[in-house]
């Protein structure tokens, strides 16, 4: 998800902003690349789950997207399956 | 402190002790003396005196001996004797009175008692018989005595009917030629002018003498004396007389001493004994314990006193040299702790310059040296690099030792707190000097040189608050636009000046310490000196700041040095790398150029056959920074070009991006805080961090109206296939 993904799928991921107390799962098997604009976007679901008292859960996070998480600190801010 | 006062307490106490005991000693040794001195004197007294007194009895004794045989001669008739009566009579002026007494019926024309008698009587010589028989003499018992004994005798006292005077009399039996008695001849004498004669004059003034019976009688004594000293005298007498009293002999044995107490509690002693021969009066001398010791007890009392003066004053020195031996104790140990701490402020100050001159890269030759005048000074100087670009300052605190010292720390952690997002030389010496005017009472400034270096290219931006000028060995020497010292005006405007270091360029910076420095005639070794050195001046940055030291110390030598001394030598050396790979693409400012620029980015790793996951680092990296400048650079609705230069030499890879949008500084920003909770964390600001992590270094740059961002990363080439 570069900058320019993220500009486009944003759009689409907004309902999950606000997620009305249930968990969201994201599944990011096929996730390769993430840019700070796609971080953005995890930020806001985290945001909007957090006030309704449910979880974010990544699964299936590869190495690399790993990395940028532990590089923004994001690592300690979602939970991690898989 | 208080165990100091005890100290000298004890101190005076002990010697208090010693010397009242010395004192003691002393005072019963003499005292022990002055007891024996009295012993002998009183004997002496007593013996001169008795010598009189038995002189006196001599005398008379002398005397009716003298006349007996006149005597004798002259019994026939009655009044015959009156005419030797008279003769003894006058033979001693002690004597009052001279008799005979006829045995009963001598001279029976004269009655059964006989008594011619002459005496004294106004100066006259009176005659009279006083035989009669109201007034038997042969009753006397001395009479009787003498009939018995036949032998002279001495009477005791007794008081003259007649004249009232207390005699004596002396008395011997007369013999006819046929050995009859036949009258007793008599002699009296006055014991009146015995007691003058024998008080006279006195060992000392209490002193009187008297003198006594065998009986205990008191013959003769001081006349004229108090009625409480009669009672004392009376009581003395009755002491010698009573044989319950103890007493002692002398030391000599002549005498006899018995200690006595008066009335008034005040203490003596009588010594007597006995004259020699007969009669057997004692003669006493009586002294006062007052007198004796008088002078003694004087002395004691003064040296009593002058020994407490001697004490005060020995109290007052030893708590005078106590008092200056704990004050030079304290000084001492507040001088050890000033040392101690100062040798710890030196290290702190030695920690706060860099602790290395190996920066690690090829392009900077840097050393510096610092040497304070005293334990810590008020220079400083400092370096690092940060983005491509070398931070460096040089400055001087006015004045030098602590005070300049505690200024210096505060302005190094200024510098390094101002270049932590600011790379504009004057924007940080502004920060400096507005931190510098706040509470700056004492009106410490500092003269101040910042430099901020851009690596790659050799151009340098300064900016001088009043230091000396550095010099470009071989060139120009920098800062024609002196800034005044920072620390004075808060609102003071610092202006910037640039130039561009060539390859190889040599940049020396100094403080006064070493243009100032004095040599043993006070002169200066100059800035002279100082250009003639750097003209034969070695390459290496060690080299020309130890020469340089060597030649001020050999100039200064002897003297003592006056002011910190610093030197920073800078060498730069620009680097030109063989170019391995150089590409470049233009972008325009629009968000969906993004996939053109990653796909650039991707052929560059895979030329360069960049492993996979760090060539999406890079990626990532490069993505952010020009989304970075596509958000940024150019205002909104603006269409701009942004150019992106991928270089490696086979080590690195660097991407500069370029765009001719507004100055815009990415690296000024602060790092987003990971920290932070899903709560607290903003939205954005996770590009420049991911930048900043993933890649090597950045470095921006505004040159020539253009923002030039330059990324680098370390990478490893893999074997050309």
């Amino acid at each position: 998800m570069d900058t320019a993904a993220a500009v486009e799928t944003e759009e689409v991921l907004k309902p999950l902003y606000n997620s009305e107390g249930k968990d969201v799962i994201i599944d990011c098997e096929k996730l390769e690349y993430i840019a700070s604009s796609g971080l953005r976007i995890l930020i806001s679901i985290l945001k909007g789950a957090k006030a309704g008292g449910s979880r974010v859960v990544m699964k299936h996070v590869n190495d690399d997207i790993m990395t940028v998480f532990k590089l923004t600190g994001f690592v300690d801010l979602f939970e991690f399956e898989g | 402190m208080k165990l100091k006062t005890n100290t000298s307490l004890i101190i005076i106490i002990a010697a208090a002790v010693l010397l009242q005991g010395l004192s003691a000693v002393q005072y019963y040794y003499t005292r022990s003396l002055l007891a024996d001195e009295l012993e002998n004197r009183a004997e002496s007294e007593i013996t001169a005196k008795a010598i009189i007194v038995k002189n006196a009895l001599n005398l008379a004794e002398n005397s009716l001996n003298g006349h007996i045989w006149d005597l004798k001669r002259n019994l026939f008739h009655p009044d015959s004797s009156y005419s030797v009566m008279e003769l003894a009579l006058r033979s001693h002026p002690n004597l009052t009175g001279c008799w005979v007494a006829y045995v009963p019926n001598y001279f029976p024309e004269k009655g059964r008692l006989f008594e011619p008698f002459v005496w004294w009587d106004h100066g006259e010589i009176k005659h009279a018989e006083i035989g009669a028989e109201g007034r038997d003499y042969t009753q006397n018992r001395y009479y009787k005595a003498v009939l018995a004994s036949d032998a002279p005798l001495w009477t005791d006292l007794y008081e003259d009917i007649v004249s009232g005077l207390n005699l004596v009399t002396y008395m011997m039996p007369i013999h006819d030629g046929k050995g009859n008695l036949v009258a007793m001849f008599g002699l009296d004498m006055s014991t009146e002018q015995l007691g003058d004669t024998l008080n006279y004059r006195h060992i000392y003034p209490s002193s009187y003498n008297f003198l006594l019976t065998e009986k205990g009688q008191l013959l003769a004594g001081p006349k004229h004396i108090k009625e409480k000293k009669v009672q004392e005298m009376t009581h003395i007498i009755s002491m010698i007389n009573d044989s319950t009293v103890e007493r002692s002999l002398s030391n000599s044995g002549l005498s006899t001493v018995i200690p006595f107490k008066d009335a008034d509690g005040d203490e003596g002693l009588v010594f007597y004994a006995n004259l020699k021969g007969k009669p057997k009066w004692k003669i006493a001398l009586v002294c006062y314990d007052k007198e004796v010791y008088a002078q003694l007890k004087n002395m004691r009392r003064t040296i009593g006193f002058l020994m407490l003066l001697a004490l005060l004053a020995l109290g007052l020195i030893i708590a005078h040299y106590v008092k200056n031996n704990q004050k030079l104790q304290q000084a001492n140990l507040q001088q050890e702790r000033i040392g101690s701490e100062l040798r710890i402020a030196t290290n702190i100050q030695k920690e706060m310059l860099p602790h290395s001159f190996a920066l690690a890269r090829d392009d900077i030759d840097i050393f510096g040296s610092l040497t304070p005048a005293r334990e810590v000074g008020g220079d400083l100087y400092d370096f690092f690099v940060r983005d491509e670009k070398l931070f460096f300052c040089i400055g001087d605190v006015s004045g030098k030792g602590v005070p300049s010292a505690i200024v210096m720390a505060v302005i190094h952690t200024m510098f390094r707190m101002a270049t932590a997002h600011e790379n504009n030389p004057s924007k940080i010496m502004q920060t400096i000097n507005e931190t510098a005017c706040e509470g700056n009472e004492s009106n410490m400034f500092v003269t101040m040189f910042i430099g901020v270096l851009d690596l790659p290219t050799g151009h340098l931006r300064y900016c001088n608050a009043g230091h000396d000028r550095p010099v470009v060995v071989g060139g120009e020497i920098l800062a024609e636009k002196a800034n005044i010292p920072v620390g004075l005006f808060a609102d003071y405007k610092y202006v910037m000046e640039e130039t561009t270091l060539a390859d190889g360029a040599m940049l020396f910076l100094y403080t006064d310490g070493l243009t100032e420095a004095k040599n043993l005639e006070r002169q200066q070794f100059g800035l002279n000196r100082v250009m003639a050195m750097l003209t034969d001046c070695p390459q290496n940055a060690a080299q020309l700041v130890e020469r340089m030291k060597q030649e001020v110390q050999s100039f200064c030598r002897g003297a003592e040095q006056s002011d910190d001394l610093t030197l920073l030598a800078i060498r730069y050396e620009k680097v030109n790398r063989e170019k391995v790979l150089e590409e470049s693409i233009v972008l325009q400012n629009d968000v969906r150029q993004v996939k053109t620029l990653n796909a650039f980015v991707v052929q560059v790793t895979e030329q360069l056959g960049i492993e996979a996951s760090l060539a999406k680092q890079i990626r990532l990296a490069v993505e952010e920074a020009v989304v970075n400048v596509i958000d940024y650079a150019y205002p909104a609705g603006q269409t701009g070009d942004i150019d992106v230069l991928a270089m490696s030499d086979g080590e690195w890879l660097n991407f500069v991006i370029t765009d001719r949008g507004v100055a815009f500084d990415p690296t000024e920003k602060e790092k987003a805080d990971t920290t932070l909770s899903a709560e607290d964390r903003p939205i954005g600001g996770m590009g420049i961090l991911l930048v900043r992590e993933l890649m090597d270094s950045i470095n921006y740059e505004r040159t020539d109206g253009k923002n030039v961002l330059t990324l680098k990363k370390k990478i490893e080439v893999k074997s050309e296939q």
